[in-house]
């Protein structure tokens, strides 16, 4: 089976070298294809759809049961040209019978990317993941020094072997393909995204390497899963470098510049939550926050609030801050940090990584360096856990403010 | 590469030579059309205290274009004019009136990139094929581990890591070519970078060096293809800055494969 690909993919390889053969009629396109991106670590194998109703073509990019729509279908000399409109992204092949050979092309910021694709006539070969390796695997992928973790889940289902790639952060998508003995090839390509993960059996290691764009890959090592947490829950994902005094900068209500580096956060504890007066957990947040500003600014506790709204206007959110300041008395400064998507925070916050909840706290010692980070807040709903994280706050900032 | 494996080696040489032509027609096709072709770029600008863009005198010129004034406020880039707000946001093109504005760079230091239309386009130019000079080289770690920021080949600031160094075995060479690990254009992408010097910077190609980057070749080893070695976008347009070579990566023989510069055929910003 696998030599016959080979070779039918080695004539496609000689097809497409030629450039130009072609003074036959355009062939049908309608049907399944069975596809793969050319990458440089071996073919990302997806499916083509290609329906017609009433002369209209319609085409999907699908990756096991995760479909992407194709915006348009066109002819183009003697090339078919599918249109991924969201990603400034298109498919141009050449169909010659049972198979289409081309290219996948995106505009691209710092010059083009075009990866060779490839095509046979037909629905992709079901493959059936034996039990070697089916199953939740815990994976640390490694980039230069560093070591993340991700879960792998190999599943048989009713259309054939699926896998899925989890991170902290959320999942890649559903990716199909070949896992045959002790090997895996499979892929994720929905018009912009390209994901190809390949991997072998090693005794009781899984080996392989993630494979992200063209030329972009990541070695990983998997073992089975104990049912041990390997994952970090998102509550927990966002880290800062703490290595060095944790920067921040914004303009409070009346447009003053307040940094970390000015004389009143020097040699305090301080408290810096990032908050929307549009997220309702925030408020929940808020009286403790200032309850603690009572308790604890005498002994050299800090707190700053830093909005992030939705206007991102400052004569539209300093007002609506101004309110929120009122409603809970707050007696520590706040800023406003712009709009409330994640790259603003990113772009203001460089320090920190991985921000997905609102409200975040994060709490710097004496020397400015970050000390944690509490994503997220229980609020009054929860009960016990309201409390309990209540008295965890009160507890870190004593602590902090014990150390010199 | 394995799919590869069971065609005639012939084949595949000329796969690979018809590769890198096609590579070359893209990207000559991409430099004179691109909306974010360094051919359409007006002008890059630091934000600074807050920068003038619109009709004259502006310190971005737009013809036609209402002026307005571009600040960072928080985290973000905004534009203001009588006709309303703009947000830049980092990285994403943003299209004002038949401009294109891109922000980017880390806050505090940001800058403003002004696109146009393509005014002037000078096809790239290339030495001929040499397949002697796409050799597989094996990356040797770096004992370096923070991150930091260079300029990459757009002229704008982008943060990496050291990967470490190649040595390409050439004929009188020895030097190690640090390599650079980049962000991509898409989320879990990075690129091996190289930006190296030769015999024919200033005789032939680009005097500050070119860039160059490694495609896996399994098993940890590299090629590193010299024909694919491209200019900065300096070497384009006046208007961008250039990054400084790297230290060390200069090379003792002329590397005559990749793209050329003429001096002769400078390039003014419009």
């Amino acid at each position: 089976m696998k030599s016959g690909l080979r070779a039918l993919l080695c004539l496609l390889v000689a097809a497409g070298a030629g450039d130009g053969l072609g003074a036959q009629a355009p062939a049908n396109p309608v049907g399944r294809w069975s596809a793969a991106l050319d990458l440089a670590g071996g073919p990302l194998p997806f499916q083509l759809l290609v329906d017609e109703h009433g002369g209209l073509r319609a085409g999907r990019l699908c990756s096991a049961t995760d479909c992407q729509a194709i915006s348009a279908i066109r002819q183009e000399g003697d090339s078919l040209v599918f249109e991924l409109a969201d990603y400034a992204a298109s498919i141009a092949v050449v169909v010659r019978g049972d198979s289409l050979v081309g290219r996948y092309h995106n505009v691209g910021r710092r010059g083009p990317r075009t990866i060779p694709l490839r095509a046979a006539r037909g629905a992709m070969p079901v493959s059936s993941a034996p039990a070697t390796l089916v199953g939740r695997w815990d994976a640390w992928f490694q980039s230069g020094f560093d070591a993340t973790p991700r879960v792998l889940l190999i599943e048989n289902t009713p259309g054939g072997a699926e896998g899925t790639i989890i991170s902290n952060s959320g999942d890649y998508g559903r990716f199909a393909g070949e896992m045959k003995g002790d090997t895996i090839r499979m892929g994720h390509f929905d018009g912009s995204f390209v994901y190809l993960l390949t991997a072998r059996l090693d005794g009781d290691t899984l080996r392989g390497i993630f494979h992200a764009g063209l030329r972009s890959q990541t070695p990983f090592v998997a073992v089975r899963s104990t049912g041990r947490r390997h994952l970090t829950p998102p509550t927990e994902v966002t880290r800062a470098d703490s290595t060095t005094p944790f920067a921040f900068a914004a303009p409070d209500l009346e447009g003053r510049t307040v940094s970390s580096t000015d004389a009143r956060f020097r040699g305090k504890v301080v408290l810096l939550d990032i908050f929307g007066t549009w997220c309702p957990t925030c408020h929940e947040a808020a009286p403790l926050l200032a309850e603690l500003y009572r308790d604890y600014h005498a002994r050299g506790l800090e707190v700053v609030g830093l909005a992030f709204e939705v206007a991102g206007d400052s004569t539209v959110d300093a007002p609506q801050v101004r309110r929120y300041r009122d409603k809970f008395g707050l007696p520590f400064p706040l800023l406003l940090g712009g709009t409330s998507d994640v790259e603003t925070v990113a772009g203001l916050l460089p320090g920190l990584d991985g921000f997905t909840a609102f409200p975040t706290t994060i709490f710097l010692g004496r020397d400015g360096r970050v000390r944690r980070i509490h994503a997220g807040f229980y609020g009054a709903a929860t009960g016990s856990a309201h409390e309990a994280l209540k008295a965890e706050f009160r507890r870190e900032v004593e602590r902090l403010l014990r150390k010199n | 590469m394995v799919l590869l494996a069971s065609c005639p080696l012939s084949l595949l040489t000329a796969q690979q030579g018809d590769d890198l032509l096609r590579e070359r027609r893209e990207y000559a096709h991409w430099l004179a059309t691109a909306p974010l072709s360094p051919y359409a770029l007006l002008r890059i600008q630091p934000v600074g205290p807050g920068i003038s863009l619109g009709a004259e005198p502006s310190d971005i010129p737009l013809p036609g274009i209402g002026r307005g004034m571009a600040r960072e406020e928080g985290a973000q880039v905004v534009l203001r004019r009588d006709s309303g707000r703009v947000a830049l946001p980092p990285g994403r093109p943003v299209p004002v009136g038949t401009f294109t504005l891109v922000a980017s760079g880390p806050p505090g230091r940001t800058v403003i990139a002004a696109f146009g239309p393509v005014r002037h386009f000078t096809p790239p130019l290339w030495y001929p094929p040499a397949p002697a000079l796409d050799v597989t080289v094996a990356l040797q770690p770096s004992g370096r581990r923070d991150a930091f920021r260079i300029l990459g080949p757009d002229g704008t600031d982008v943060e990496v890591h050291e990967a470490g160094f190649v040595q390409p075995a050439l004929p009188g060479s020895t030097v190690r070519l640090r390599v650079y690990r980049v962000p991509g254009e898409e989320a879990d992408e990075t690129e091996l970078l190289i930006y190296f010097r030769d015999g024919t910077s200033g005789t032939g190609s680009y005097p500050a060096g070119r860039f160059v980057t490694l495609i896996p070749a399994g098993g940890g080893q590299y090629r590193l293809d010299f024909n694919r070695a491209r200019n900065p976008f300096c070497a384009y347009s006046s208007a961008f800055p250039c990054p400084a070579p790297w230290p060390g990566n200069t090379l003792p023989l002329r590397i005559e494969a990749g793209e050329q510069y003429h001096a002769a055929d400078p390039h003014p910003a419009p």
